[in-house]
Order: C-alpha cells, then sequence, then structure tokens
C-alpha cells in the first residue's frame, strides 16, 4: 500500500513533460497534414509568433490572465483542493473592479488601488464561501466552486445588460472607466498589470517554499490526515487558501478590466478561456507553483502562437487547444499506467 | 516422512528491488512450518508465490511430487493449496455456508441446493471441530469465529496445504487456543500448516520446524523443538535481542490526563465509546488492552482531538480540551503515536525532514511563527535520525522507501522530541520488527522515567504485560477492569479482553465496572 502512494503522487518527472509535449506536438502535426496544411509552417508561425522579440509584448500580455489563472488553480491545488470556479471569480472581480472605478469618488492612483483591492475581496470572499461550505455543511468544493460560477456570471450578465448598461452602446457593457483608473501603460499592449502579477507569482512561490503556511499546505496535499493529526487546522487552512487563490482570479479579472478592456463587456473574461488553460497548467505541473508557472507561459506562448498561426496560414488556431489537450492527456495516461502497475 | 511442499530457488524481483532471492523451502506432509522474518524479509512476498497469486521470476515449485505452474490462485487452490488472510475476504451479509460454497455451490436441477451445502459446512466444521453456525450471518460473528469460516473455505476446496498469515494478530489468547487445537485437528488428518507469524512464543508453542528469511533470504532452517525463541531472533535479527524489558517500578506524580463520561456515538447504534472515566498520572505507563475494534481507535481519538466526543470532558495538563482541535490539544501536552504510521502518521511522499518537521513548524528554532528556517528543519531531522537511528540515505529522500520499523522510528522520533508531559502511544509497535520493538520499548520507558505520563494502546498482550504500571482493558467500548500490573497476567486479560469479568476471578482491589 505505502508503495503504491507513492508512486501515484505527482512530482514533476522530466522525462514524462517534454514526452508529453512531443507526442502532442506528432499529433497535431497529423492533423493538420490530414486536413491538408503543412505541419511544419504550421509550427513555425506559432514559434515566430510566440517569441520573435517583436512578439514578446502580445505574448506577456496574454500571459498576465493566464499565469494569472494557473495560480489560482494552483495554490489549492498544492493543498489537494480542486477550485473549478475560476470563471465566476473572475467575473466578479472584473465587475467590482469595474463598478469600483466608475462609483468611488477617488483620485487617480487611489482609485486604481481601490478598485483593484475590491475586486480581490469581492473574489476571494465568493471562492471561500465554496470551502466554508464544505468546512461546515459537506459540499464537495470540486462540485460548489463549479456551481457557484454560474450565478455569479448570470447576475454580472443581468447586471451589465440592463441596471448598469452603457445606453450609449448596443452592447451588454457598462459606461468606460475614467482615464484615472486605467492601468499605467509600460509600453505598446504591456501594463503595470504585468509587474502586479509578477509580484504576485514571487509571493506565492515565496509562500509556497519559504513560510510555514506554504509547508502546511504542501503536507496537506501530500496527505491531509497527516496534516490534521500533526496539528495544522485544515477547516481555516482551508478557507484561506480559498480566499487567496479567489482574490488572485479578482485581480486577473481587476488587471484586464483596468488595464485592456476599460469597462466590464459581458462575455468578454470568459471567452478566452484562461481559467481552464489555468488549471490545465496548474494540473501540468501537479500544483508545484514554480512548474505551473513555467506551464502557464507555455501555454500562453502556444495560445498567441496560434493566433499569428492564423493571420499567416489557413490553419486555425483551435490547433493550440487541440495540443493543449493532447498533452494533458498523455500526461493523464502516464499517471494512470503507473496506478496499474502497481 | 514424506515432503509435502518444495519450493526451490524462488527468486521474485520488483523492479531494483529483490524480494525472494533463491529462497528453498520444504515443507513434511502434516507438519506444521513457521516461516519467520521481520518486516520485508520477504515472507510475504514467498506465500504469495506459494498460493498462486504472484508469478516467480526463477525457481520450482514441487507439490506432492509434481512440479506446478500457477497462472493465478485458483489454478493453486486446485492443486489443493489454501490460505487464510490477514485481513478476512468474506461477505459479512452473507452466511457462514453462503460464504463458505460460494463458487462451488452444489446444484440440484440448476439451482443451489441450499440444504447440501449447509448440511456440507456443518459436516465439514464438525469433523474438524470448528464451532460455527452455518447458517449464522457472517457480520454478526466474533473475529474468531470468521477466521474459522476462512478455515472451512479453505477445507470446502480440499486445501491439503493451507497458509496462515499472521493468523492470531486479532484474536484473544482464548480464541489463539481454539485455532491451535483445530490446527492441531488438521495436523492429524495429514493436513500440512504453513504459519507466518512475528510471535516467537506462538512458533514455540505450535510448529515443527521453522524457516527463518532475512533480508530475502533463507538464514536458517530449526526443529522447533531443539531450538529456542532467543536462537531464532538471532537468526532473524543476525543478534541476541533483549527480550523482556528493563524498568524500575513507577512513581506517578499528578495526573495529566484526565477523562469524565466520555463517549462515541455511532448513528443509531449504542455507542463505541461509552463512559469512560481515566486518568494518567505523570511518571506511568498505562495499559489499554483490548481486542481490536472494542472502541480503542475511536477513544483515542476522541482524547486527541481527532474527533469530536459526543459526551464528557477531556483535559490535558489542567487544560479543557474537550472539543478543541488538535492543535490546542498538542499546545496543552499532546504528543501522539498514532496506530498507523502510513495513513496518519507521516506524508509518504514528503522527505525525512518535512515529516520530522510536523507539529515543530510554528515555533523557534524551527521558525518565527510564520518563517520557516529551512537550515533548522535539516539539523533538526538529521539530529533525530541519528539519535533515533533511522535508516536512511538523506534526510531530503521520502519516507515512503522505508521499512516499516524505520518508519515507525520517524513517528517515535517527531513525538518523543516534543519532550511533552502527555504521550499517548497507539500500536507503536503493530508490524514491527523485533530489533524495531527492543528499541520502541526502551524508549517508552525512558519517556515514562523522564516523567512523562504514558498511555500505551496494544492489542498485543506481551507488550502490555511488558510496558504497563496499571492496565485498563476495554470491551465493547467501556472500561471493563482495571487492574495493576502485578495482577495482570495473560489469562486474566485474557478472558477480561473477550467480556468475562466473573471468569477472570478478580482478587480485591481491583475495579471492575
Amino acid at each position: 500500500m505505502s508503495e503504491r502512494s507513492v508512486r501515484t503522487t505527482r512530482l514533476p518527472q522530466i522525462p514524462a513533460v517534454p514526452l508529453a509535449i512531443g507526442i502532442g506536438i506528432l499529433i497535431g502535426g497529423l492533423l493538420v497534414l490530414a486536413s491538408g496544411g503543412d505541419p511544419i509552417a504550421a509550427y513555425r508561425e506559432i514559434l515566430i509568433g510566440a517569441l520573435a522579440p517583436a512578439n514578446w509584448p502580445n505574448t506577456l500580455n496574454w500571459a498576465v490572465p493566464l499565469v494569472g489563472m494557473t495560480l489560482v488553480a494552483a495554490l489549492p491545488l498544492r493543498g489537494g483542493m480542486v477550485n473549478l470556479g475560476g470563471d465566476g471569480q473572475l467575473v466578479i472581480g472584473g465587475l467590482v473592479a469595474a463598478l469600483a472605478a466608475l462609483y468611488l469618488p477617488l483620485p487617480g492612483p487611489l482609485l486604481i488601488t481601490a478598485s483593484i483591492l475590491c475586486a480581490m475581496i469581492a473574489s476571494g470572499l465568493y471562492a471561500s464561501l465554496a470551502a466554508w461550505g464544505e468546512t461546515r455543511f459537506g459540499i464537495p468544493m470540486l462540485i460548489s466552486t463549479l456551481l457557484l460560477s454560474y450565478p455569479a456570471i448570470g447576475v454580472a450578465s443581468y447586471l451589465v445588460g440592463f441596471p448598469l448598461r452603457d445606453m450609449a452602446t448596443g452592447l451588454a457593457q457598462t459606461r468606460m472607466i475614467p482615464d484615472a483608473a486605467r492601468l499605467p501603460v509600460i509600453s505598446g499592449p504591456l501594463n503595470i498589470g504585468l509587474i502586479l502579477m509578477i509580484v504576485v507569482a514571487i509571493a506565492v512561490v515565496f509562500y509556497d517554499r519559504r513560510t510555514v503556511g506554504g509547508y502546511e499546505l504542501r503536507m496537506r496535499g501530500l496527505n491531509a490526515k497527516f496534516a490534521g493529526y500533526g496539528g495544522v487546522r485544515l477547516a481555516s487552512q482551508q478557507v484561506r487558501v480559498m480566499f487567496a487563490s479567489g482574490a488572485i482570479a479578482g485581480l486577473v479579472g481587476a488587471i484586464l478590466v483596468l488595464g485592456s478592456l476599460y469597462r466590464y463587456q459581458d462575455g468578454a473574461l470568459l471567452t478566452p478561456g484562461y481559467t481552464w488553460s489555468g488549471l490545465m497548467a496548474a494540473l501540468l505541473a501537479g500544483g508545484a507553483p514554480l512548474g505551473a508557472i513555467a506551464a502557464g507561459l507555455f501555454f500562453a506562448g502556444l495560445q498567441t502562437g496560434g493566433f499569428a498561426m492564423q493571420r499567416e496560414t489557413a490553419i486555425p488556431r483551435v490547433l493550440t487547444m487541440v495540443l493543449q489537450a493532447v498533452i494533458i492527456l498523455f500526461l493523464a495516461i502516464r499517471h494512470g499506467v503507473g496506478r496499474k502497475s502497481s | 516422512m514424506t515432503i509435502e511442499l518444495e519450493a526451490t530457488g524462488i527468486v521474485k524481483r520488483y523492479g531494483p528491488l529483490v524480494a525472494n532471492d533463491h529462497v528453498d523451502l520444504s515443507v513434511l506432509r502434516g507438519e506444521v512450518h513457521a516461516v519467520m522474518g521481520e518486516n520485508g524479509a520477504g515472507k510475504s512476498t514467498l506465500m504469495s508465490i506459494l498460493y498462486g497469486m504472484q508469478q516467480p521470476d526463477a525457481g520450482r515449485i514441487v507439490l506432492r511430487g509434481a512440479e506446478m505452474h500457477y497462472r493465478s490462485a485458483l489454478d493453486a487452490i486446485g492443486a489443493g493449496m489454501g490460505m487464510v488472510h490477514q485481513a478476512f475476504k468474506l461477505f459479512n451479509s452473507l452466511t457462514v455456508w453462503e460464504n463458505v460454497v460460494y463458487g462451488m455451490e452444489p446444484t440440484r436441477f440448476g439451482f443451489i441446493d441450499r440444504r447440501e451445502a449447509a448440511r456440507r459446512v456443518a459436516a465439514l466444521a464438525e469433523r474438524y471441530r470448528l464451532q460455527v453456525d452455518p447458517n449464522a450471518v457472517v457480520g454478526r460473528l466474533s473475529v474468531g469465529v470468521r477466521q474459522r469460516v476462512e478455515i472451512l473455505k479453505a477445507l470446502y476446496r480440499d486445501a491439503r496445504v493451507l497458509i496462515l498469515d499472521e493468523p492470531t494478530a486479532v484474536l484473544t489468547p482464548q480464541e489463539r487456543d481454539g485455532l491451535f487445537d483445530i490446527i492441531r485437528y488438521l495436523t492429524a488428518d495429514d493436513r500440512t500448516i504453513l504459519f507466518v507469524t512475528h510471535k516467537l512464543h506462538e512458533v514455540m508453542a505450535i510448529t515443527d520446524r521453522v524457516t527463518v528469511l532475512r533480508d530475502s533470504k533463507v538464514v536458517d532452517r530449526m526443529v522447533t523443538s531443539e531450538t529456542s525463541a532467543r536462537e531464532i531472533i538471532r537468526a532473524m535479527t543476525g543478534r541476541a535481542v533483549n527480550l523482556t524489558v528493563e524498568k524500575s517500578p513507577a512513581n506517578p506524580g499528578a495526573v495529566v490526563l484526565e477523562a469524565r463520561g466520555l463517549t462515541v456515538a455511532t448513528d443509531g447504534g449504542k455507542p463505541v465509546v461509552d463512559r469512560v472515566d481515566l486518568a494518567i498520572r505523570a511518571g506511568e505507563i498505562v495499559g489499554i488492552a483490548g481486542v481490536a475494534g472494542n472502541g480503542q481507535t475511536e477513544l483515542i481519538e476522541a482524547l486527541t482531538g481527532l474527533r469530536i466526543s459526543d459526551g464528557g470532558t477531556v483535559s490535558i495538563h489542567g487544560t479543557d480540551v474537550t472539543a478543541l482541535d488538535v492543535e490546542r490539544h498538542r499546545d496543552a501536552g499532546l504528543a501522539y503515536i498514532p496506530e498507523d504510521r502510513a495513513t496518519t502518521g507521516t506524508a509518504l511522499a514528503a522527505s525525512a525532514a518535512d515529516n520530522l518537521a510536523m507539529g515543530f513548524q510554528r515555533k523557534p528554532p524551527l521558525s518565527n511563527g510564520s518563517l520557516l528556517d529551512r537550515n533548522a528543519v535539516t539539523s533538526h531531522a538529521k539530529t533525530l535520525i541519528e539519535r533515533f537511528g533511522v535508516k536512511i540515505g538523506s534526510e531530503q529522500l521520502a519516507v515512503g522507501t522505508l521499512s516499516g520499523g524505520n518508519l515507525q522510528k520517524v513517528v517515535v522520533a517527531r513525538e518523543l522530541s516534543h519532550r511533552a508531559p502527555l504521550l499517548i502511544a497507539e500500536q507503536p509497535t503493530r508490524g514491527v520488527d523485533v530489533g524495531a520493538i527492543e528499541f520502541i520499548h526502551g524508549q517508552l520507558v525512558a519517556e515514562r522515567d523522564r516523567g512523562g505520563a504514558v498511555l500505551l494502546v496494544s492489542a498485543e498482550l506481551t507488550e502490555i504485560l511488558a510496558l504497563a504500571d496499571r492496565v485498563l482493558v476495554m470491551f465493547d467500548g467501556r472500561i471493563l477492569a482495571e487492574l495493576p500490573a502485578a495482577e495482570a497476567d495473560e489469562e486474566t486479560l485474557g478472558l477480561l479482553m473477550a467480556g468475562r469479568v466473573r471468569d477472570a476471578h478478580l482478587t480485591d482491589g481491583t475495579e471492575a465496572a
């Protein structure tokens, strides 16, 4: 029994990840070939689109929300918990940031700070609601986080569709936020959201490696019973971690709204699928923060490259999503095989 | 005498690990043959090969003169092998006869002939004096009777060779003696018993010959009547081991752990822990004896804060900790060696350093409350590994690769190094080899002599008798009796563990609840 549980823990095994990526690229190439395209050209365009120096700002700009949502998933996953509610938390963060920016009577920098904090607190509270539901009433978080997304998305959609709608346009969206509330631009599409996200990423890695809380979370992920026996207060830990996870999602929503959309627009935060790409990146690294960040950057590069490929060739960018999915599937098979042979 | 079963040159590898390294075993017809060895010596692997559950990488198995090539346990059963596993494989909701005939039901016009099946099972039980009611539902039977059902299952398939894997681990001494009688009837009928065990006195009592495994190899073969327990231990461990624990009389001080009316309820049923009162003093070891499953596990969970009790109070070192979480129990002065080192006592995939840090992570020197000092974590681990002689390459290695005894040392090292006023040790040496048992027993006595209050829960009577200054017997969720160590012997405790207070002839001065 002991051997089995050792073998199925997701320690990042170096050869498995490149192998899965290789197989993903191979299958993706065959798909392109089968549909009459040129796989070499497709991959070249992805590479150029993602990594050519001129395209770095685009890749980084895409990476900010994606890596953010990766951390949203990775933090609870480190402790063996799953947060599937990234979409709802993202939407709440975006909407609250927009409303704070529109209605709070504060001057420039304070307005930005206040909007971001409001967004983080709102999303954090919403996420910890799921944790509280599990610790207090035994509602599995795997289900509740996912289900809680729907009312959040629905209510947000109603609010911007009716009471808060910008009557000047025909779309379900709020008014534009004032200039004072917009995140300062670094260059091109990049704004200080990038710096905020780097700070958060470093903080998460530091938390994981150096703090008592990070140690206790890691031990919980490896054996929750052991952590509880050792004196870790599992219930309050769960609520705290989910608050932090949700707060990061709120930050991502705020950065998107205050940094690039300048208003809350129904559906705009969800269409790119940051939550699910982030979840996949977190799973790829088994919740280890540094690995998850690397995987998030990799997916961001892949997806930005996908846009370039779609522009330059006739191949749709959905190919990159296929690649992502195949890579994850092959990693899952590896775990499955390991379990069976023991 | 003729050879019933012979295995020669058995080799079994699991990756780089060699579990059986050219093992030879020769068993005579009608004998009781003990297979002994420390944890990880290769006993279980050898038995699963003989029973067809695993295929050897090399070697031959000859049963009654014919070479065997088992593809599965079904082949081995067909050839006349039977096995009673440590964890019974029974359908609790079915009757005894249904369990016994399962897979080989006598039929009549295509339907199961229930009357015939029950009759055959009853006849079989009669013949080997296995007292079982064929129509009883298995789930309502005691552990000892369930074991008889397992033996009946094997006999019904006409097992000529019966493997008993740690058969006495779950039995009271009286049930154990009953099992020994059954074994005698079986061998009188020329059936052969392979007896896998850790317990020396049982080997001395019932077996004819002994094969000792160490480090995946056979190191010795002995005739029981010509050897001694000491020699067997020496063969198992490679050295002489102190069987008894040296200790001076206890010098009890103030009450450290006190429980009043502690109750753990179940849904609808009667309480698993029923109004238990106990008080453990500094400087004494109090043993709780009892057959597994009489509420000990739940009692300890309630005492340590792992479970919220349904009634009663608990205080540690004067602090009322009723309904508080584990951390506050630990703050009040609890150290705890849990029953299951692999699922509770450690995180197998975590390093030894991380495992040894648990419980110390919030206090200096390992942290300032929020930041961990990684050097301190490492040196803390190194110190404990050295002081307790844990065999591990580096403190950064995952503990999941350690043997049972070494893993237990990790748990014991961590909990003892708290130097807490109260230590609760639950089955501290279960499944641990002789060398580690000796070491852990010594540590528990040292903890007592340091002035610690020690509550010891053990299903192993010899352990209770060797260590405890006072013995509480737990039966059916209650503390049935309390007696000083001087009045506790195997006979009395055994009767009490079976709930038979009246037969136990308690002398004056002992309390029977």
